[in-house]
């Protein structure tokens, strides 16, 4: 069995509506892959596609080898995790996952034993009996991703998990996935926070609208589209030739693009600026966005 | 199958837990039952037996005996009061819905003949006319019962015929023709009483007047059987009608807001079938309905006496019941894409059907045209099939009819309903 996702030039429309245009990219095995792209990109078409919930308009796609991910076999090692809070409110974490072991064909002994992993992954031991309803949103969310792990798959196709969670519970759930890579599973993950995947991801796709607009290692995204670092320097002492550095001015704050932020800081140093801090930021992905469709990854 | 199962008990513990869900379809329905069933019985624990104001103004051995039999008569509850002007204001009090005036000479009177007052006159609270039909049937039923014990008793007949030939003798408006006419009549059949009392003493009128009463007797019994023995009779079936409503309501939505929540879409990814999926739904909502039914049923046994007695009937029209309902929930689930438009189209369809069926106010209330038009309501043949095994008696043979209409109609619904579902994306 070959732990592997592949997408090929796949296209999905809903009436007029283009939601996926020729969409390619391969996750392999113990890779974490990120989809990163504002909403209506087209992440969670793509990962529908991907579970069988519809079919693609073109293209295809493949996991485990098999290019029908409605049969049985495949659905057996894929575990997905929606991007809605898909679990019953009025059930317990434990009767939650004790219904979708079943519906993955665990029982017995062995349901039990994936149950007690699954809320100790989760860090929800102790409020097994207690209903979702009354669960924090992260909780909800942590327990939305376990009932997919329940089977262990081999492929996991996680749709923005970390969608309302606190900075620790993110920190939690990005320990767990890291924790599924090491043993080797394909991961293919979506977002719209650059950051997770700047954290997790050796490879990424921005997408917009439908496409790829650009898929490599991060960092290599952002050393060709992620433009010139970004320096900051809060300035004490500005003599008349700063004028002719170049740059913005936020008040005594000065603000400049530059390919060599040393060699900057000299220049600026030689012209006699005097300043009491300074931040440098290097090119990140919603650089290497907002340089690939001149629109801001957040602000839609 | 076992994915069925996962998914049915799922789906039943979640209507368990939806406290507002298990209201529409056990304690509205429940409450429907009782609050019905006690405005019809009179609100005393004397189910269905109607109060009756008596006075008994003739006095003599006949008007004593009418009114034993109407003592008699669990359908009635008698009181016996001296003066017709209180009995009047009771009922106009609502503490009676007739008064029941025996007339001074009732004794004497030959109802068949006596061309002038009839010798009972019964007054009832206008409010309460659906009653007074009945009433009227067992006052009839009651006089013309008193009446073959006269006619069979040959003193009592000998007397009666004098008693009609002088008062045709005195009569002013008979014709001499007439007089002629009724004299020979009545002497014939004088004589003929005569002939069977002295000139057959095998035949007396004490072998055969048994003979003649035991014949009535009988069908009147089965008559009285016929009858819903309480108002809860009919409005435990109508509960369960409205619980079936309740749970196809309930199913249908739900299958919707599962989608919604995307733990459809979660069941669809499952390495089981789509038919599991939609199958596991259509096996809880059947189970919900029996459950539903059952339970009021047993209620209504345990509590209000419907009989429940002939189970394998009962069991059939419950089934029916059950796959009808559950075929409906299926065809509500897919009549709107939101849970509002379901809920709408699905509630509006089950209320007229409810409303045409006979659910709110029973059928026999109702005009003659709009009981044609709950041929077209399937609560209608709910109701039909429940009664039927509860109180109406049916043969197996007429349980036929109404079980083939639920069955066809719930299957029909069903395929509708699970094609569509089958097809849809996503
Ligand atoms: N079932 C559907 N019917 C019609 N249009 C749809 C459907 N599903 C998605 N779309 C459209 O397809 C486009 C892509 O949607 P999709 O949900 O794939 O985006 P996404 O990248 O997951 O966005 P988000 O970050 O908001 O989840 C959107 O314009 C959306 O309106
Ligand atoms: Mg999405």
């Amino acid at each position: 069995m070959v732990r592997r996702i592949e997408v090929r030039e796949l296209r999905k429309s809903f009436g007029a509506q283009t939601a996926v245009a020729g969409v390619s990219f391969e996750v392999s095995a113990g890779e974490i892959f990120g989809l990163l792209g504002p909403n209506g990109a087209g992440k969670s078409t793509t990962m529908h596609i991907l579970v069988g919930l519809f079919p693609a308009d073109g293209g295809s796609v493949a996991l485990v080898g098999q290019h029908d991910p409605t049969q049985a076999e495949v659905r057996r090692q894929i575990g997905w995790v929606p991007q809605a809070l898909a679990i019953y409110d009025e059930l317990t974490a434990e009767q939650n996952l004790q219904f979708f072991g079943r519906l993955y064909g665990l029982n017995g002994r062995r349901l039990q034993d994936r149950i007690n992993w699954a809320l100790d992954f989760a860090g929800l031991n102790d409020r097994r009996r207690s209903l979702v309803a009354h669960f924090s949103g992260g909780m909800k969310r942590r327990l939305n991703l376990v009932a997919a792990l329940l089977h262990q798959p081999q492929i996991l196709l996680l749709d923005e998990p970390t969608v309302g969670v606190d900075p620790q519970s993110r920190n939690f759930i990005f320990q767990n996935i890291e924790q599924l890579r090491a043993g080797g599973c394909a991961i293919l993950y979506t977002t719209h926070y650059m950051e997770e995947v700047e954290r997790l991801c050796a490879r990424a796709a921005v997408m917009d609208r439908g496409r790829v607009l650009a898929m490599d290692r991060v960092a290599e995204l952002c050393r060709q589209h992620g433009g010139e670092t970004a320096l900051e320097v809060e300035v004490t002492h500005r003599p008349e030739e700063v004028a002719a550095l170049g740059g913005q001015w936020q008040e005594d704050r000065l603000i400049m693009a530059v390919a060599d932020p040393v060699a900057k800081l000299q220049e600026l140093a030689r012209a006699g600026v005097q300043y009491k801090s300074l931040k440098v930021r290097p090119p990140d992905l919603e650089a290497v966005f907002l340089n690939l469709t001149g629109r801001s990854l957040r602000d839609e | 199958m076992s994915s069925w199962w996962t998914i049915a008990i799922k789906d039943l513990r979640l209507l368990w837990r939806d406290k507002l869900g298990l209201f529409w379809v056990l304690g509205f329905p429940l409450l429907m039952a009782l609050l019905f069933g006690a405005i019809f019985s009179g609100g005393d624990g004397q189910a269905s037996a109607l109060p009756v104001a008596v006075v008994d103004q003739d006095g003599s051995k006949a008007s004593a005996d009418f009114l034993k039999t109407l003592q008699d008569s669990a359908a009635l509850k008698v009181t016996l009061l001296p003066d017709a002007e209180v009995a009047r204001n009771q009922v106009r009090q609502g503490q009676q819905v007739a008064c029941i005036t025996i007339l001074k000479g009732y004794g004497k009177s030959n109802q068949l003949f006596s061309g002038g007052e009839p010798p009972v006159r019964v007054g009832v609270d206008p409010a309460r006319r659906a009653e007074a039909a009945y009433l009227q049937g067992i006052l009839t039923q009651q006089m013309f019962q008193q009446m073959f014990t006269r006619y069979t008793d040959s003193s009592q007949l000998r007397s009666l015929l004098g008693d009609s030939l002088s008062e045709i003798e005195r009569s002013s408006d008979l014709s001499s023709t007439d007089k002629q006419i009724f004299r020979t009549f009545f002497g014939a059949l004088q004589q003929f009483t005569d002939e069977v009392n002295t000139g057959n003493p095998q035949r007396s009128a004490s072998e055969w007047q048994p003979e003649m009463v035991k014949v009535e007797e009988i069908s009147l019994s089965r008559e009285a059987q016929l009858r819903p023995r309480s108002s809860f009779e009919i409005t435990f079936p109508q509960a369960v009608l409205w619980g079936l409503m309740g749970c196809a309501a309930g199913f249908g939505v739900g299958l919707v807001q599962e989608r919604r929540m995307g733990t459809y879409q979660r069941l669809l990814v499952a390495p089981i079938s789509r038919w599991a999926v939609i199958g596991g739904k259509g096996l809880a909502c059947f189970l919900a309905c029996i459950g539903v039914t059952l339970l009021l049923l047993l209620i209504g046994r345990l509590i209000f006496g419907v009989r429940c007695d002939d189970l394998p009937l009962l069991g059939v029209a419950v089934f029916s019941c059950g796959i009808c309902f559950t075929g409906l929930t299926m065809l509500i689930a897919v009549s709107g894409k939101t849970e509002q438009a379901v809920a709408g189209v699905g509630w509006a369809v089950l209320l007229v059907m409810g409303m045409f069926g006979g659910a709110m106010v029973p059928l026999f209330f109702m005009p003659g045209w709009m009981q044609n038009l709950s041929q077209f309501s399937l609560v209608n043949w709910g109701i039909v099939a429940l009664e039927g095994a509860i109180w109406r008696g049916f043969s197996w043979g007429e349980m036929v009819w109404p079980v083939t209409v639920l069955l066809l109609s719930g299957l029909i619904s069903m395929s509708v309903g699970v094609t569509v579902l089958q097809h849809r994306k996503g």
